[in-house]
């Protein structure tokens, strides 16, 4: 009995456009109808390849004398012939086949999930979510108590994450075929429960240790959970698109926090720090011991040193002069 | 608080500003006073008559375009041709000779270029020079140089108000104002900008005052400078080397400095005394001249739910520098809070929005640098809360040596009431500043 052999015409987004069966020794693919499996692009020859089984019984392709040849995925290298059954992707023209033996070992059935599962994990996570929101909007509520304040955010919140995953839902439905809606949504409430946390974190952290530059800077943290949930969301999509897609998405990002620092950081040189107390907390929380009223106002002639450096080093044009 | 916000303004002139379609209203006619048989429209007459020959409109020009920029008035004291007129009229002409010059124009037509010998920022008054020999001159009140003037009499002062033309005002002298650091007469009388520099006599034309501001908001509150400033600073123009002009500017922060430096001397022996806030303590100034208002928001509604009651108290002092640099200011507050149903994470973020002290503002930054802040949590040890503090500075530009100085400073014991001090410092130098806020920290203590 002569082995069997699938050759598989990928589609543009990855998927398989065309599976054909071939029940013999050997196959040829081109353009002319002779052909096992015949393709319709005008950079393929009427009869550009065959693909048969070498001495060792592997299955090799063949360039058939053809003006565009023959490559390997994604176009590296072109050769003259290859083997199958370490490279089964190859590209003829402007068209991707896989070529499988039908000995071609397949992974493992995988077990059903049951629906409800994943229901109670994301329900949980919204819940724990909305829970954090809420309660950080109620430690901040310091005017009349109100209904709309408290909730009011939590649906704009909804909202987003809703859009957002349903826009990464969008993404993999084109690339991947599958819109995965429930595990973008899942990411991104993971997601935002890090940021909450976070911002948390940061502002106590700022106050427990006296640290003015955290609180300045606390928004780069936020940046990298960005960051990250993009990451996360790519590696849902699979692992095709992963390596372009992440470093055009990190270029952004990076360049997104770069621009807002690099603005914070100007407009602090142009205007200064504020006379602020920074986000207080309540005392307790304090970490860092006191310091002593002597070393605490030691430490104003750094403050001074700085002023004293910033009035000689940079008088803007007319600035020693009234009119204007 | 309203009161407070009405400060008192230089006469400074900017010509720009004018309204020039509104002629001020002609004034009533007078009462007798009672030690003159004649009507007091007759005095006035003779009073102006004296001073016409003598008095002096000062010009701010721009040298580029050879027109008035801002306008003053100025007076002769010397047949030498000196005249005195007030610092800020002259200012923009100190601090930068080359865009600037200076011109007079007298009643009678006469103009010619004026110098500048000599300046006095506290007491803002400037000697000034006509290059014309032989003029008529004004001579001071020697019952005003020693303070015996009686409250009451009237007297008139004199200048161009608003560019109209040269105008007489009779009013009252009501002595030196209560209250204030500087030592300023309180006359009651319209003063009006472009009167600045202007004199004030008695009804024998002696030198009584020079105008040199007005309340805001206040009806005919005006203020002189009482002449005895006047004689020291033409003694000394006349004694000591004539003001380099190129080097105004450095004499400007010369006087900036030991300004501050008697200031900050006179509020360390005026003492201070502990006050209570709730259950802390914390200083009040005993000196006269700082003025303290209270405010509270207790009858807010609806009912407040962080109650606040506030002292604030400033020193009422401020030094025209230039047109962008009023400084010499002193304020401190202390404001008590109390959760009232707040927990403590909430009272805390009441706290953090309440506690922003003055943002740097932008007209200020080109004369000023950007603010620079160092804050820590500081203990004073026994009988004293632990504390947030936050300190800030800005450096003058023009002026070495020279801050403006912020310190913020919260109670950090408990979780549901907390006293906010703040004090805030103009043209102060660092050990001043340091100093003063030192005393102001350790300070604060629990009462109970």
């Amino acid at each position: 009995m002569v082995p069997v052999m699938w050759i598989e015409l990928i589609a543009r987004d990855g998927g398989v456009a065309l599976r054909q069966r071939i029940d013999a020794e050997e196959a040829r693919i081109g353009r002319a109808f002779d052909n096992d499996l015949v393709v319709d692009d005008p950079h393929v020859a009427p009869h550009h390849l065959r693909v048969y089984r070498g001495a060792d019984g592997e299955l090799v392709a063949e360039d058939l004398g053809t003006l565009n040849g023959l490559y390997t995925e994604h176009g590296a290298r072109r050769v003259r012939s290859l083997s199958l059954a370490r490279e089964p992707v190859i590209r003829i023209g402007r068209t991707t086949l896989r070529v499988h033996d039908g000995a071609h070992e397949v992974p493992p059935e995988r077990p059903l999930t049951p629906p409800g599962r994943h229901v109670r994990w994301d329900a949980g996570l919204a819940v724990a979510l909305f829970a954090a929101v809420l309660l950080g909007n109620w430690l901040n509520l310091t005017g009349e108590p109100n209904a709309n304040a408290l909730v009011l955010p939590l649906l704009g919140l909804a909202t987003i994450l809703v859009a957002w995953s349903g826009i990464w839902a969008l993404l993999s439905r084109i690339f991947v075929g599958q819109s995965l809606f429930a595990l973008h949504l899942r990411i991104a409430l993971t997601a935002s429960i890090a940021l909450v946390l976070w911002a948390q974190v940061a502002e106590i952290a700022a106050y427990a240790l006296a640290w003015r530059e955290m609180s300045e800077y606390a928004g780069l943290g936020a940046w990298a959970v960005l960051a990250a949930t993009c990451y996360a969301h790519l590696h849902a999509m699979g692992p095709r698109h992963m390596r372009m897609a992440t470093g055009v998405l990190m270029a952004l990002i990076v360049a997104g926090a770069s621009l807002q620092y690099f603005q914070k950081w100007a407009s602090r040189t142009e205007n200064g720090q504020r006379v602020t107390l920074g986000d207080l907390k309540p005392p307790v929380l304090r970490a860092v011991p006191l310091a002593k009223p002597d070393d605490f106002f030691k430490r104003t002639e750094t403050v001074k040193a700085r002023v004293d450096a910033a009035r000689v080093k940079e008088p803007p044009p007319g600035a020693l002069s009234d009119s204007d | 608080m309203s009161f407070r916000a009405a400060a008192a303004v230089p006469l400074l002139l900017a010509v720009c500003a004018v309204p020039w379609a509104q002629q001020p209203p002609p004034a009533p006619p007078a009462a007798t006073p009672p030690e003159t048989a004649q009507p007091l429209s007759t005095a006035a007459e003779r009073v102006y008559d004296f001073a016409k020959p003598r008095i002096l409109q000062v010009r701010t020009l721009l040298q580029a375009a050879g027109r008035q920029t801002t306008i003053g008035s100025g007076f002769i004291v010397g047949a030498d041709g000196l005249a005195i007129t007030n610092y800020h009229v002259v200012s923009q002409f100190a601090l930068d000779p080359r865009t600037y010059r200076l011109e007079y124009l007298a009643p009678d037509g006469a103009n010619g270029p004026l110098t500048l010998l000599a300046i006095d920022v506290a007491n803002d008054l400037a000697v000034v020079k006509v290059e014309h020999a032989g003029l008529p001159e004004f001579e001071f009140e020697p019952r005003a140089l020693a303070g015996r003037l009686p409250k009451g009499e009237r007297i008139y002062a004199m200048g161009n108000p608003l560019d109209l033309g040269f105008t007489i005002v009779e009013g009252t002298y009501n002595g030196l104002v209560d209250k204030s650091y500087d030592e300023r007469i309180h006359f009651s009388g319209a003063i009006n900008p472009g009167m600045s520099g202007g004199p004030v006599t008695a009804a024998d034309g002696r030198v009584v005052g020079i105008n040199v501001a007005k309340r805001v908001g206040g009806e005919q509150v005006g203020f002189l400078v009482p002449a005895r400033h006047a004689a020291a600073l033409l003694e000394r123009a006349r004694a000591g080397p004539p003001l380099v002009v190129d080097k105004a500017r450095e004499e400007v922060g010369r006087q900036l400095d030991a300004w501050q430096a008697a200031f900050y001397d006179a509020l360390r022996k005026q003492d201070f005394r502990a006050a209570p806030f709730g259950p802390y303590r914390g200083l009040e100034s005993k000196a006269p001249w700082m003025t303290c208002w209270a405010s509270t928001n207790a009858d807010r509604v609806p009912k407040p739910r962080t109650a606040v009651n506030m002292t604030q108290c400033s020193s009422t002092t401020g030094l025209f520098v230039s047109n962008r640099i009023l400084t010499g200011r002193l304020d401190f507050s202390y404001a008590y809070y109390q959760a009232v149903d707040l927990n403590a994470f909430q009272f805390a973020k009441e706290l953090s929005q309440r506690a922003p002290g003055p943002a740097s503002d932008p007209q200020g930054g080109r004369r000023l640098t950007a603010q620079e802040c160092h804050d820590d949590f500081v203990g004073a040890g026994e009988g004293h809360p632990p504390l947030r503090a936050t300190w800030c500075m800005r450096a003058y530009r023009d002026f070495e040596g020279i801050y403006d100085a912020t310190l913020l400073v919260l109670t950090q014991d408990r979780g549901r009431e907390a006293l906010l001090a703040q004090l805030t410092m103009q043209g102060v130098s660092q050990a001043n500043a340091v100093a003063t806020g030192q005393r102001f920290l350790e300070a604060i203590e629990w009462s109970r």
